[in-house]
């Protein structure tokens, strides 16, 4: 390759979503490229324009604004634009104007939706910046009956939480450390000559840059803080915010104006904004008495869920936010129940297993949960407080929305109300003597999370899960066996398998087909290294440093993960939307064809480390 | 320069040297050369950089050539090409010291008859774009009489004598090394560029280009002859 090929390969590799892409693939894109040049001020791209390339900022800089005249962003160097067009089949749906003079290097579609198809990172890169996060925005201008908050109507200087905590660039790492810490806040302007900004350090930056590294704490912070932060301008909106952050991957943003500090928006202030109804609504349940009640708020969940998706929120976020209510409600009916049959005889402990348990609930969902009791539980004397105690929130539980556990996976169930002891011996006979069918079932026990009462009752329990379970192979093989029977609706040509005949002809079963394999995955990795986190999402963070899994493969999963979830969830919310009741079943038709790639790539993702998985653990049964 | 180059750029000329041209330098010349009086955009163009054993066309040789075809005012990359040409006499010291082309680089590559039968392809019925055309045509000449009987007549823009407009009709006094191919291309806001391998100045050539024209022509309908040399 000449060193103008190599230089416009290393400009790639520089800028993100290119970066995830592997060498030689990189290496070979300068070939496919055209450079074009446009002056300042040109028009490149209008409204339904036909765009069949994807423009890639070399030099210079566009500003991005709807055909109303909006503005949604403006880019620069490294970004990209016409990524609208390359899912609208070459037609383009803003304007893009130069505001300096541009070169600019096209990718053609073509080759676009190739690298679009082969690489799920790149994809969804793409997928969440031009396809859904700007069609989410669109959407929100149009809902008007939203009261809701809306991103694009809503300035930076509205989110701005406090005043701004800034130190000179004077002072050294330790000063900055303790101001951070008297102000409680997880980043620092670091400022010239009065206001003048000259950076910023967060909390990464003290991780990463000074104990990581094994800095001085007495050495200046200048040492250790990003040069020249990107920042927003108070007048932009939020949406802007949002955009400039996911797209940068970065969490603070300075908000400057004339270039002076002003502020400083994080992620946490656009999704307080949201999650703020989550928190009312749960503090409403903690108030009320009657299951009937809660359940009357519950009944917002899904509309809740509507909101957060089309905020932005990743799907991590929307299970945690809806799994809060589910908490909320738990404890409240613990409440409730003790208040009427009066304080437990002997400590206990409420846990949650399965969705619950890992924090990753949606609009529907059924329960799962468990006792454990302190070892001082004797039956005859204590079995039918306990026993009065689960039916009520059982009962109470199914009445607010969560519909009793088609498997009886619930403290109701005599089996799975019991003294710690018993518990152990549960898990030492799933662990050291396991059964493919027991297994199958108990599943749910090992995404435990305790929700209310004693939690210690749980600590040494999870001790033996985390312990035993890391050191048998013969128990991760069992396990793994049960993984392999969730199929991904893959066929041979990596079209879709699709469900055939009865109520959910031609679908695709999101769930079983789609989340459940994957939670399985990251359940059998995380057991098998000894990683005590229960949600998926951190479960698969966690193992990446282990060897049973690459890197790669954990990275993917999580990626796949996040676009399957995500895609059940808008499912959902579409269904809700439509004034359906909300399920897994998807008709693929109802995806772009872009999605459809994107879904079987992720499907293929999971295929590929289910097989990994068997290589790595041995297959089972046997 | 001036009449001399007119006559050299003329269909006269053209006529007359072609009868003489044999092989690959022929068929070059049964396709019609660009048309003046069309749109720049158009215009197909062939960006071309060589590199020299020294600065004399009739006692040095070329040593290398890179090339990028330039279509509807878009680089494609793509066409790059870069090939090594093996020169009849070995390598002097200086050069080798210029371009870090050594003998052993050279020693299987093609002659530059046939270096020239990749390249006269190319050409045909394009706009050649050169920075300091003088040397990039001084030496096809001589090589193209050397092999093919007849010079080498091409349509040309240099983006060097572009570069010089620009800087007159400012009115302003320029620095010494304004015209360098580098610092013409700052002034367009264009990426810096590694020189030096005859790809890369062409590509870099390609790229000022485009910036030269768009400065001109914002609607694209501006005429091959005003920027040719």
């Amino acid at each position: 390759m000449s060193i103008e090929l190599e230089e416009i390969a290393e400009f790639l590799k520089q800028h993100h979503p290119f970066d995830l892409l592997p060498d030689d693939v990189i290496e070979s894109l300068p070939k496919r490229l055209t450079a074009r040049y446009f002056r300042a001020g040109t028009k490149v791209l209008s409204p339904e324009q036909q765009c069949l390339h994807l423009y890639i900022i070399r030099t210079g800089g566009t500003e991005t604004r709807d055909p109303n005249g909006q503005l949604l962003a403006r880019l620069s160097e490294g970004e990209c634009f016409g990524v609208r067009a390359m899912f609208r089949k070459g037609r383009a749906a803003n304007n893009i104007t130069t505001l300096e003079d541009s070169l600019c290097y096209l990718l053609p579609e073509k080759d676009f939706h190739d690298l679009a198809g082969k690489y799920p990172q790149f994809n969804y890169f793409f997928a969440q910046m031009g396809g859904d996060r700007l069609r989410r925005g669109m959407q929100m201008i149009e809902s008007r009956d939203d009261d809701q908050l809306k991103l694009m109507s809503v300035k930076v200087a509205d989110l701005i939480a406090r005043d701004l905590v800034s130190i000179d660039r004077s002072a050294t790492i330790l000063d900055a450390g303790k101001l951070m810490c008297d102000e409680r806040v997880s980043c620092l302007l670091i400022t010239q000559d009065g206001d003048e900004i000259a950076g910023i350090i967060t909390d990464r930056d003290l991780r990463n840059r000074v104990i990581a590294q094994a800095r001085s704490f007495d050495e200046p912070v200048t040492a250790i803080m990003t040069d020249k932060p990107i920042s927003i301008h108070p007048d932009d909106y939020a949406f802007d915010a949002l955009l400039t952050m996911t797209r940068n991957n970065i969490r603070h943003l300075p908000v400057l104006k004339d270039g002076k500090a002003v502020g400083m928006i994080t992620t946490n202030n656009l999704l307080a904004r949201q999650s703020l109804s989550a928190v009312y609504m749960a503090g409403k349940i903690s108030k009320l008495n009657d299951p009937a009640d809660m359940a009357k708020v519950i009944a917002q969940v899904p509309e809740l869920l509507s909101h957060l998706i089309e905020a932005g929120a990743t799907s991590q976020n929307a299970g945690h936010i809806v799994t809060t209510l589910s908490d909320a409600a738990t404890v409240r009916l613990l409440q409730l129940a003790e208040k009427k049959l009066g304080p437990p005889p002997v400590p206990y402990v409420w846990m949650a297993g399965g969705s619950q348990g890992r924090q990753e609930q949606t609009a529907i969902s059924d329960q799962d949960n468990c006792l454990i009791l302190d070892d001082a539980y004797v039956e005859e004397a204590h079995g039918a407080y306990f026993k009065a105690l689960a039916e009520f929130v059982c009962d109470g539980l199914n009445d607010v929305g969560y519909v009793f556990c088609p498997g009886d996976m619930m403290a109701k169930t005599a089996e799975w109300r019991q003294p710690a002891k018993v518990w152990q011996n549960y898990f030492n006979k799933w662990i050291e003597q396991p059964e493919p069918k027991a297994l199958m079932l108990c599943s749910v026990w090992f995404d435990l999370r305790p929700i209310h009462g004693t939690k210690s009752l749980f600590d040494d329990l999870h001790r033996i899960i985390v312990s035993r379970a890391k050191d048998n192979r013969i128990f991760q093989a069992y396990l793994v066996g049960n993984a392999m029977t969730h199929h991904v609706p893959l066929g041979f040509f990596k079209n879709f398998v699709m469900i055939r005949g009865g109520e959910h002809d031609s679908t695709l079963d999101l769930k079983h087909n789609g989340v459940v394999p994957i939670v399985d995955l990251a359940r059998i990795h995380a057991l098998a290294n000894g990683v005590d986190e229960v949600n998926t999402f951190d479960r698969l963070r966690a193992v990446k440093a282990f060897p049973s899994i690459s890197t790669q493969g954990a990275s993917d999963l999580l990626d796949a993960f996040e676009f399957i979830s995500i895609t059940r969830l808008k499912h959902q919310v579409r269904q809700i939307r439509q004034g359906h009741a909300p399920d897994n079943f998807l008709h693929p038709e109802s995806l772009s064809a872009f999605e459809r790639t994107h879904l079987k790539d992720a499907f293929s993702v999971i295929k590929n480390l289910q097989s990994a998985l068997e290589t790595a653990f041995g297959k089972s049964g046997t | 320069m001036g009449l001399r180059q007119k006559i050299t750029d003329s269909q006269f000329y053209r006529d007359l040297v072609q009868r003489r041209a044999t092989g690959a330098l022929r068929t070059y010349y049964d396709v019609p050369a660009a048309d003046p009086t069309r749109p720049i955009m158009d215009t197909e163009f062939i960006a071309l950089d060589l590199e020299t054993t020294g600065l004399d066309p009739k006692r040095d040789e070329i040593v290398s050539l890179g090339w990028v075809i330039i279509r509807q005012l878009g680089v494609d990359f793509s066409s790059c090409e870069h090939i090594l040409v093996r020169p009849t006499k070995e390598l002097t010291e200086s050069s080798v010291v210029v371009h870090r082309i050594f003998d052993s680089d050279v020693a299987n590559a093609p002659n530059i008859k046939a270096a020239l039968e990749l390249l006269l392809p190319q050409m045909a019925g394009r706009v050649l774009i050169s920075h300091h055309a003088p040397i990039e045509l001084g030496f096809l000449g001589h090589a193209c009489k050397r092999c093919f009987g007849a010079p080498l007549q091409i349509p040309t823009v240099d983006t060097l004598v572009l570069g010089l407009r620009d800087l007159h009709r400012q009115g302003q006094p320029f620095k010494s090394g304004a015209l360098k191919l580098d610092n013409l291309r700052r002034s367009h806001n264009l990426p810096p560029f590694r020189a030096h391998n005859a790809l890369s100045d062409a590509i870099a050539a390609s790229g000022l280009f485009l910036a030269q024209v768009s400065k001109r022509d914002p609607k694209g309908v501006l005429e091959l002859r005003r920027v040719l040399r």
